[in-house]
């Protein structure tokens, strides 16, 4: 405190330096909770699952506490401005025309007659407006609005920007347009032929003639195993497209400041492509562009796409030189949709005799609706992401996209991975029914273990699907209810695999940039300020790096702000889709942190004239492991370390490390960390109704470490009720000349409080090595085993196993009749119930089960493990990849003339040649 | 074109004619508000009181994101003519919390993740609110038969029952709610010197 400052003098009567506002409100700091330390760093947290990386920098503050969203106070007083609430003096409000057809071109538009209307300000059609963006750089398709044609009804074909809501409506119903209407298609198996005008024209990529938007193959494995099955299951799926349904419908306010730059006021959940679709279709650098990501009013998918009505807001407002503001009705949500693909699935299991997965084969036709969104991916995720968490022999894959006339489908909660993951659960329900084994037993025995490989090359680190599992059986008290409860009631079992962040940044070489950053800002006050461009939409994300910057600098999350908003003032961020955000902005907040936490040690050190390694973080004080007195508080280190520089900043960033195989399309799927779950849910089914009731969910999901339980668990209850949703009653309902007949929330039935089933969140911590303090998502993967679970349970109920979703009393009833009619039954109540008397096998799969138990423990925690390569368990070395010990190993990514002989459904996608092929003047 | 001037210009939304209208919204009164006849509720509230906490989302009475209590009882605004509420008593959320008191049911939701993205929220509080004032004590039926009408997407409803048992508990303690705006944390703290 002596030291001398050369050159300038203390003024007589000032302290050396003053403290800044001390609130006094609690005058000690706690010593550092030792239960919330693991072990391994001298405290008492249990580390069954061994250390990790972040171990040294818990300092007990926040990490795995229930802590409420450091936002929520503004969303409990009406004080979260979400997109309608912008508002900013002299605005317009803006309102879109829409097409009315499902297919047409466009022959003129008169718009002179809404012009004249009074108040009337602007209206902007496509033809100025040529510039294609979307969301892949592979499939940019969409204009602002139709520039030749309209694609599906609720397309843009002309916006208007008037002084209020009802002059806008009514310009809109005087612009004249003139359509010349072509024959749309809805059915996406047509989608598959040559037609005469195809709904978009991809130019030398084309395939054919056709409809087909992506298609892909994939063929892993030795496919002599599979040829004579001991058991398989084959079945052909149906699933409905289902919407986000969000609360918030879109909004949007665009803003063009006195300085000529734009700033964009959107509820999105990925501002950073929004921000690259503007400079493109604006024509204006991305520097003279602000995106501020207003309250996100739900998310879920559904806010990730850039949108054509973002771009005509920012058009209207650069055109009339005032705000714009526009705001979507509830059925503009439904048309503008981007919700699950509805699909065809066919789903082959095959297990050998000693009940081993020895293939799947999967067959994917997904319709897209008129645009490619995020579908180039939603076609591989339909495939890939069910290559785990089971041991699989072999692994063959068709799927294919299609546009129809419909409103684009894209991503949604559990991106491409729901549908396909409740056939592949029903199918070994089905296989374990006809096995006359325990579903659970035989999933435990065909597990792949921690740090292994999957088919196709992901990289799986920590697994907790073991535990998932165990701790439901327990819960559930499994035993004593599966095929056990009388006629009408049951229980079923599902699981679930979700990748925890995409490996492939979309816009960038990952070897070149960072997925995400995070920037740190501590001014003398001592307050943090985050400032990071994830888009927290309600799931918490503010609140997690909130709580990980707090954990690290021992400071309480209330000294913490998050700066999120403004692309202005944020790095660049990938926004929140594929369960990246914890993951990837968590770690890079953990590596910002790091550098504050040096220089605070650092500067306690010096202070305190004691080796910086005998050092520990507490609660806002830093002071000696072995002697708590000797320490200085965060601010005095904070000072010390501030000195001749104001302010402390510092940058971290997060990227994945090099993983996959180079087949094309290795990259979709891959992830840095994988989560699993395991659900079971009970039912009741009335077999006189149909009508199927869930009573109660066990729901355990493996997120690595709960950083924030109540979020985590919030989570998880969500996902059920949005599953719940999809599988009992939510639909977008299509008739018979393909029009939506659901668009708005009375007919879109999702679950309300008395549909809801008490859930029982179990939360698993199978500690990642490379998460942020061992975390993984909890956002997505907790929805996918839902499904499964209620369709596997209503078959325990009544023994009827349903191939189509949602299973609504009239579809389940038309199956009793059915089944009723087979077996010459007379009432419904006297189904069979369907009874389980375990084969021989049931006492081999257990005895594998625990081997694998042991197993799996012993590579968890010894950190010299040798590889693990699918395949191990089918006799083959486990440290050598398949490819390269079996010569009859298949790894293909175009099919054979002999599949295009006769090829599935989706398959029949590649009996087209692309159109830069076809010059070459190949035969077809 | 031509028979433009001549064709009387007919409105697809009539406007109805201009009234004079006034209620108490959060115990402050709005008089002299110009609306329309027939300007709905939820439009006079957002646009022309500035009450933008009672959210839109369906416009047909499906989500319950626009309820409010007029003369303390749940309704939705978007159902609502604004002209039957002339001369009311209009709570929306911006009037559940006292000062810088929260409402106990406005501080559980924050506490028990009763609002995740919270765009329901508003909704949820106030028919909430209305069951609380009735009911100290609601059982889990009663909260769920009060809040049937409203949608959460993000919650699943588990959390927000959690959090109106947990508001309940706060009312009959007769705690309260602390002021919010109190100093929080002392960056600046002394130690306590327990050995670890």
């Amino acid at each position: 405190m002596s030291k001398e400052i050369k050159g300038y003098r203390q003024q007589p009567g000032k302290l050396p330096f003053a403290k800044p506002g001390s609130g006094g409100s609690e005058p000690f700091s706690k010593l550092r909770d030792l239960d919330m330390i693991p072990e391994s760093e001298g405290g008492k947290r249990p580390q069954p699952k061994g250390k990790n990386r972040h171990d040294h920098l818990l300092t007990g503050s926040s990490v795995g506490r229930r802590t409420p969203l450091v936002d929520s106070n503004w969303k409990v007083t009406g004080q979260a401005k979400y997109g309608d609430d912008i508002r900013i003096p002299n605005e317009l409000i803006g309102r879109i025309l829409r097409s009315p057809h499902h297919y047409a071109k466009i022959r003129s538009i008169d718009t002179s007659e809404a012009e004249a209307i009074p108040g009337v300000l602007a209206i902007e059609t496509g033809q100025q407006h040529t510039d294609l963006f979307g969301v892949l750089p592979v499939t940019k398709d969409e204009h602002a609005m139709a520039v030749d044609k309209v694609r599906h009804v609720g397309d843009l074909v002309a916006c208007v920007a008037a002084e209020d809501e009802a002059t806008a409506l009514e310009a809109l119903r005087k612009i004249k347009v003139d359509y010349e209407i072509l024959k749309p298609i809805h059915n996406m198996k047509k989608s598959l032929d040559d037609v005469d005008e195809p709904i978009h024209d991809r130019g030398k990529y084309h395939i054919g003639q056709s409809n087909v938007q992506k298609r892909v193959f994939q063929e892993f494995g030795n496919f002599d195993d599979m040829k004579n099955p001991h058991a398989s299951s084959k079945e052909k799926w149906k699933f409905a497209g289902v919407n986000h349904g969000f609360t918030e419908p879109h909004a949007v306010v665009a803003n063009w400041e006195p300085s000529g730059r734009l700033t964009l006021y959107t509820p999105q959940q990925v501002p950073h492509y929004v921000h690259r679709s503007l400079a493109d279709v604006l024509k204006i650098p991305m520097h003279q562009i602000n995106v501020h990501r207003t309250f996100v009013g739900g998310g879920f998918g559904g806010k990730s796409d850039p949108f054509p009505h973002e771009m005509c807001a920012a058009i209207l407002a650069r055109k009339t030189g005032r705000p714009v503001r526009i705001t979507f009705d509830r059925d503009e949500v439904f048309y503008t949709n981007r919700g699950r693909h509805p699909s065809h699935i066919e789903m082959n299991i095959h297990v050998d005799d000693n009940a081993r997965i020895c293939g799947i084969e999967t067959d994917a036709l997904i319709d897209g609706g008129a645009f490619a969104s995020f579908g180039h991916v939603t076609t591989y995720y339909n495939g890939v992401l069910h290559t785990a968490p089971y041991e699989i022999g072999s692994f063959h894959y068709t799927g294919a996209r299609v546009w129809t006339n419909k409103p684009a489908s894209g991503a949604m909660r559990g991106h491409g991975a729901v549908n396909s993951r409740c056939a592949v659960e029903l199918g070994i329900d089905d296989i374990c029914t006809q096995l006359e084994v325990d579903p659970i037993s035989f999933r435990l025995a065909n597990l792949l273990p921690p740090h292994s490989s999957t088919i196709t090359g992901f990289r799986i680190t920590s697994i907790g699907m073991r535990e998932c599992l165990e701790r439901v059986r327990e819960a559930c008290d499994w035993e004593q209810k599966f095929r056990k409860l009388p006629l009408g009631h049951g229980i079923g079992i599902g699981c679930g695999f979700f990748i925890s962040g995409s490996g492939l940044p979309i816009h960038w070489d990952p070897n070149k940039f960072p997925h995400a950053t995070v920037h740190l800002k501590i001014d003398m006050d001592g307050g943090v300020t985050i400032h990071t461009g994830a888009a927290d939409i309600g799931q918490g994300s503010d609140t997690v790096v909130a709580q990980s910057v707090s954990e690290v600098l021992g400071v309480p999350i209330e000294m913490i702000r998050v700066k999120s908003r403004d692309s202005d003032t944020s790095p660049v961020d990938l926004g929140s889709y594929s369960s990246r955000v914890t993951f990837m902005n968590a770690n890079a907040a953990i590596s910002a942190a790091i550098e504050i936490r040096e220089e605070l040690l650092k500067a306690t050190a010096e202070i305190c004239n004691v080796g910086k390694e005998t050092l520990v973080i507490g609660d806002r004080r830093i002071y000696q492991k072995k002697d708590p007195a000797v320490g200085v508080s965060y601010l005095e280190a904070l000072h010390k370390a501030q000195e001749d520089r104001g302010a402390l900043v510092s940058s971290g960033s997060y990227r994945t490390p090099p993983m996959g195989g180079v087949h094309k399309g290795a990259a979709a799927g891959l992830a840095p960390a994988y989560s699993f779950s395991a659900y079971a849910a009970e039912v009741k089914v009335d077999p006189e109704t149909g009508i199927t009731k869930v009573i109660k969910v066990w729901a355990a999901h493996d997120c690595g470490r709960a950083l924030n339980p109540l979020s985590v668990e919030g989570q998880i209850i969500g996902s059920c009720h949005m599953g719940l949703g999809q599988v009992l009653t939510e639909e977008m309902k299509y008739g018979r000349n393909g029009s939506l007949l659901n668009p708005n929330l009375l007919d879109y039935k999702i679950p309300t409080v008395h549909e809801m089933p008490e859930v029982v969140p179990i939360i698993v911590e199978s500690n990642d090595p490379e998460g942020p303090f061992g975390a993984k998502e909890a956002g997505e993967g907790p929805l996918l085993p839902i499904l499964p679970a209620v369709c596997n349970a209503v078959y325990d109920a009544i023994g009827i196993r349903t191939n189509e979703l949602p299973i609504t009393p009239d579809k389940l009833y038309k199956q009793i009749e059915r089944k009723m009619k087979v077996l010459d039954i007379k009432s419904p109540l006297d189904l069979p119930n369907p009874t389980l008397n375990h084969s021989e096998l049931q006492k081999a799969l257990d005895e594998r089960a625990n081997e694998h138990k042991i197993r799996d423990s012993e590579r968890k925690l010894n950190t010299e493990r040798e590889p693990y390569y699918n395949g191990t368990l089918f006799g083959k070395i486990s440290t050598i990849p398949p490819e390269e010990q079996d010569e009859n190993w298949t790894l293909s990514v175009t099919p054979s003339d002999e599949y295009l002989a006769n090829p599935r459904l989706a398959g029949s996608a590649w009996k087209h040649q692309e159109v830069r092929h076809m010059n070459k003047g190949d035969d077809a | 074109m031509s028979g433009m001037s001549n064709t009387p210009h007919v409105p697809m939304i009539p406007t109805g004619e201009k009234t004079s209208w006034n209620a108490i919204i959060n115990s402050r009164n709005f008089d002299n508000i110009n609306i329309d006849s027939n300007a709905i509720l939820l439009d006079v509230l957002r646009d022309s009181t500035g009450m933008l906490g009672v959210k839109r989302g369906c416009d047909l009475g499906t989500c319950g994101c626009c309820a409010v209590l007029i003369d303390g009882v749940p309704k939705l605004s978007c159902l609502t003519l604004a002209a039957e509420t002339k001369g009311k008593e209009i709570t929306t959320v911006e009037g559940l919390a006292d000062g810088a008191h929260l409402h106990p049911i406005q501080k559980t939701f924050s506490e028990c993740g009763g609002s995740q993205c919270g765009f329901c929220t508003p909704g949820f509080l106030v028919v909430i609110s209305a069951l609380l004032n009735e009911n100290n004590n609601p059982n889990d039926k009663e909260i769920k038969d009060a809040i049937e009408g409203n949608l959460c997407r993000c919650t699943g409803y588990q959390q927000i029952i959690e959090s109106v048992h947990a508001a309940a508990n706060i009312l009959n303690s007769n705690e309260g709610v602390e002021d919010n705006t109190i100093a929080k944390v002392d960056p600046h703290p002394g130690i306590d010197r327990v050995q670890e």
